[in-house]
């Protein structure tokens, strides 16, 4: 498993001392509505938030969109229904917004200012006093331009505030039995599309069949089938590369990805890159 | 030829190689699959040429003749 915890005592007791002074802060907000996606960090969020302040003041809820994974949200759903979280889902339409579909370098701020533009007037007529998401404190690195949306709505990022890192929020939620601990890191739809490529309802459905496709040929851990129009480049774990060259298993891959719509396909060399496309339009440092 | 290719070629590697802006997709012009080093020294290549990605096409025929 790609995600096994080797952190020791000393680190889990740190991870512990930042979700006792979590639990703190949650009890001082009264009641909280979750931007809840099904993804590691927010579902421990959600979780803890529904444990610390009881199913009444704790609400997560789930936009759905064409660029959600499907998959994702009915993990998220599941997940929810398991933990008896108050679930409520809307439909969000960012792929409508001409800024956001242009898939500008900015484009997760157009995307998470229509999420929040939703979910702010939504907590307040639910009575939530604070809306939080699942930024956690490495996300405060590196490009994310949806942070600028979160902070003008006055969201509040609570794991990052409490210097929670992704590896810790994975050790916490294991030790929750959370089925999340493991989960990679899933980003949406439209970040597999190059910037200045439009993101259409078409494209994206492209990508969640390619990926849906690969999943079921048994590939497991990070994924990314990226968009270069009529070419699909396949990122999956460097560590599979070998398996995957050989022949008959290339022509696999071929088809499941031909089966979703793309003439061309092609495997990334280096493999999987969290940002990849970031690092390819000079957005990041390669 | 690119740059690229032609320093492939060098090491005997025969690949067409497509730029797509910092992206190069390598169209294999024979039927051997690079090992873990020879995507390495691909891989190093690449840089030195202004690459960041670098991709292998899989059955490029079956792209130029679909239903093949």
């Amino acid at each position: 498993m790609r995600y096994v915890s080797r952190m020791d005592s000393a680190e889990l007791a740190a991870a512990r001392l930042k979700e006792h002074r979590l639990a703190d802060w949650l009890r001082t907000q009264r009641s909280v509505l979750v931007g809840y996606s099904g993804g590691v960090d927010s579902t421990y969020l959600a979780v803890v938030a529904r444990e610390v302040l009881g199913r009444d003041r704790a609400i997560a809820v789930l936009g759905r969109s064409a660029s959600v994974p499907n998959a994702q949200s009915v993990i998220a759903i599941e997940t929810a229904r398991a933990r008896d979280i108050d679930l409520r889902i809307v439909s969000t339409t960012e792929v409508d917004d001409p800024r956001y579909a242009a898939n500008p370098v900015d484009r997760c701020y157009f995307c998470k200012a229509v999420l929040w533009d939703v979910l702010c007037p939504m907590a307040a007529r639910l009575g939530m006093a604070t809306v939080a998401d699942g930024t956690n404190a490495d996300d405060l690195t590196g490009h994310r331009p949806g942070a600028k949306a979160a902070d003008e709505h006055q969201v509040q990022s609570p794991l990052a505030l409490f210097g929670l890192t992704k590896a810790e929020i994975r050790l916490l939620s294991q030790a929750r039995s959370l089925p999340t601990w493991a989960q990679p890191s899933a980003p949406c739809l439209a970040s597999r599309i190059p910037y200045g490529t439009p993101v259409t309802r078409e494209r994206l459905a492209q990508i969640d069949r390619a990926e849906q496709s690969l999943r079921s040929l048994g590939i497991a851990g990070d994924l990314r089938v990226r968009h270069h129009d009529d070419l699909a480049r396949i990122e999956l774990d460097a560590a599979l590369i070998d398996y995957w060259l050989e022949p008959q298993n290339a022509q696999r891959l071929v088809d499941a990805v031909r089966a979703a719509g793309f003439r061309r396909v092609a495997l990334d060399l280096r493999g999987f890159r969290s940002g990849s496309l970031n690092v390819l339009e000079g957005v990041v440092a390669a | 030829m690119s740059d690229l290719a032609a320093r492939l070629s060098e090491q005997g590697d025969d690949y067409r190689v497509e730029a797509r802006e910092r992206l190069a997709i390598l169209v294999p012009q024979t039927g051997s699959s690079p090992d873990v080093e020879r995507r390495k020294e691909i891989l190093k290549l690449a840089r030195e040429e202004g690459f960041t990605h670098v991709a292998l096409e899989l059955d490029p025929d079956g792209a130029r003749f679909p239903g093949s």
